[in-house]
């Protein structure tokens, strides 16, 4: 019943003084916000950043040859007969290999020209890009293998390109570098970007990405400084790794550590735990200012008793005993703090919902990170508060009584 | 009748280290319940010294301090607040309101310390309230109103919890003389239900509305006479 009594007698003494009360929050109320949209913040990067290594696929994987004397990365390279080789020894264990070639290109249809980029891809193609065709196919792997002048282009570049004819079975004039080829429209695919990258390429006028067969953009007999590709579900990843760098060590006679090798898993892993640890630095360096605020409401409190230390000497001669008197201040810190905490709360996730409504994401914020928060502020209410209430309670009635 | 309070061989002594002032010298005093007491002295006599130790705000060096049969000097800090919220009806010279609280709720203090419930709470406050005449003044602030009207809701207050004793600290000693005898009439017609009404002054005109005055010269008792009327 007491603490009853107390909520609304704190309640009505934060009333009085509206405006020092609603400043003594203020502090609670950046703290919390910075600290909620800080790590909300973090936390959206880290679900976009994983979403995004979900469209490659996590299995997805690289592979480059550095040379061991020179700076110069690419003075070795894969042949396409290395990637045979490769297919041979391997070709059970993997379900795409590429060389991720890609090359700029003009393309032109009567009288419309648009910069392009050819991302060149290899057989079994919808491991490597599952693209979302709305008309037409995806290339098969005979398209692949058999070097057929096929293209696959975007939705808005069809538009561009052929209006609202169907762009399906169409010739595009297609120029890379001094050749030119005629290529055939196999279909058309609707961009699926992700927000990440939607917002990475957010404003800029950006190239048609196009798709064709990797065979009619590379030589047979030329070589590629990197190959893409995608282990199996299920294959050990670091047994797959090392077998694979012993082996390439050796048909292409360069040391092991010459022989890079990266997987999406572990790019994912490694930025994730960057974000994770930048938004923890952050939201630490936003909690100072929480300590700030809780010092703020110790000020406030102190004040507050010295003003009611007539009061306080009224109330023990009524009969309250020593915990009525620390629990009445207490309770009015812990609210004030809470109240702070709460209105940070809505106004961080307010920040960080308008935010990511303006870019166009997602945006992640987290219950866990909410009741952190509202929590914390109500323990720096309490803790903050303890020393002036425990200073009211204390107060030795007589002398409050005489108080002036 | 019976003895509600019962102090004997009581000193009190203030030691701040360099100087002992003995505030309070071998005192010897009986009050039967429904007794109308002032306790009359100049400043400095030890009249507010003794008015702490009855209030059980501050325990005697030595003697004993009964009150309502209970030995004060033995009880706890926690025993302590009971008491003062049980037993005894505080009305002080500045009134001492709680301030930008309404009427009804300073009336209702000492029962919200002594755990009664609301309802029941606010009916007897408002009873109390209407008996010292403020029946239209319930939600008003203390702000809002005459020195008299303070002092009639602390009495108010003071009776809440069916106090042994009223003790009243220079009650009308902020007060004009009409608010004064207003006031005292107010004690005297409480003392005529039963109430144990002690009223601590330097004003003769206040205690000639008593029944019983001890007056208090250096921390002692020169005088102790029944008002015969």
């Amino acid at each position: 019943m007491l603490l009853f009594e107390n909520l609304k007698l704190a309640l009505s003494a934060i009333r009085i003084n509206k405006m020092r009360s609603f400043l003594t929050m203020l502090g609670m109320i950046i703290g919390i916000s910075s600290v909620i949209a800080i790590v909300s913040l973090g936390d959206t990067m880290r679900s976009l950043i994983a979403s995004e290594y979900e469209n490659v696929g996590t299995n997805f994987a690289y592979s480059y040859i550095t040379s061991p004397d020179d700076d110069y990365v690419g003075s070795e390279s894969y042949s396409y007969d290395d990637i045979e080789n490769i297919k041979e020894v391997f070709g059970d264990q993997i379900t795409y290999i590429g060389t991720g070639i890609s090359a700029s290109a003009k393309i032109k249809n009567n009288r419309t020209m648009l910069d392009a980029s050819l991302e060149g891809l290899a057989e079994n193609p919808t491991v490597y890009k599952n693209l979302k065709m709305v008309y037409g196919r995806m290339f098969s792997n005979q398209d692949i293998i058999k070097e057929r002048q096929y293209i696959i282009i975007e939705d808005k570049t069809a538009k561009k390109l052929f209006g609202n004819e169907n762009a399906v079975g169409k010739t595009l004039r297609t120029q890379v570098g001094e050749e030119m080829m005629e290529l055939t429209v196999t279909g058309v695919y609707e961009n699926t970007d992700s927000a990440l990258m939607k917002l990475m390429n957010g404003g800029k006028n950006q190239r048609a990405t196009t798709y064709v067969p990797e065979t009619i953009i590379s030589s047979r007999d030329g070589n590629s400084w990197s190959i893409y590709l995608y282990p199996k579900d299920g294959i050990d990843t670091k047994d797959f790794k090392n077998r694979f760098v012993n082996y390439i060590s050796r048909i292409k006679n360069v040391d092991v550590e010459n022989v890079q090798y990266g997987t999406a898993q572990d790019e994912l892993s490694t930025v994730d735990g960057m974000m994770g640890t930048l938004s923890l630095i952050l939201g630490a360096i936003a909690a100072i200012s929480l300590l700030v605020g809780g010092i703020g409401i110790m000020n406030i409190m102190l004040v507050s008793v010295t003003e009611r230390t007539r009061e306080i000497g009224i109330r023990k001669a009524l009969g309250a005993r020593t915990e009525d008197i620390l629990l009445q201040f207490l309770v009015e810190s812990a609210i004030i703090s809470a109240a702070g905490g709460l209105i940070g709360t809505a106004l961080g996730t307010g920040v960080v919902a308008i935010g990511g409504a303006v870019v166009g994401i997602a945006v992640v914020v987290k219950l866990k990170i909410i009741l952190i928060a509202v929590g914390f502020s109500a323990i720096v209410g309490i803790f903050f508060g303890l020393y002036p209430a425990s200073k009211a309670a204390k107060a030795d009635p007589i002398t409050a009584l005489r108080y002036e | 009748m019976s003895e509600i309070i019962k102090i004997s061989e009581l000193n009190k002594i203030y030691d701040t280290g360099a100087i002992q002032v003995h505030a309070l010298k071998n005192i010897n005093i009986s009050i039967e319940e429904g007794e109308y007491v002032a306790i009359m002295g100049q400043s400095g006599s030890g009249k507010s010294t003794l008015m702490n130790i009855l209030g059980c705000l501050d325990k005697p060096t030595s003697g004993i301090y009964e009150l309502d049969g209970i030995d004060i000097a033995s009880q706890t800090e926690r025993q302590l607040s009971y008491i003062r919220n049980k037993k005894i009806g505080f009305v002080f010279q500045s009134f001492n309101l709680i301030p930008r609280t309404s009427a009804l709720k300073n009336v209702e203090l000492p029962m919200v310390y002594a755990k009664i419930g609301g309802n029941e709470r606010r009916q007897r406050a408002k009873e109390l309230l209407e008996k010292v005449g403020l029946g239209d003044r319930l939600e008003h602030m203390p702000n809002e109103i005459s020195g008299g009207q303070k002092q009639r809701i602390a009495i108010a207050r003071a009776l809440a919890n069916k106090p042994a004793i009223i003790l009243a600290d220079e009650p009308t000693g902020n007060l004009d003389s009409a608010s004064s005898v207003e006031i005292m009439n107010l004690f005297t017609e409480l003392n005529n239900e039963g109430v144990t009404v002690i009223v601590v002054t330097h004003e003769d005109e206040v205690a000639e509305f008593t029944k019983r005055v001890i007056k208090f010269k250096d921390g002692q008792i020169i005088e102790d006479r029944k008002v015969v009327r």
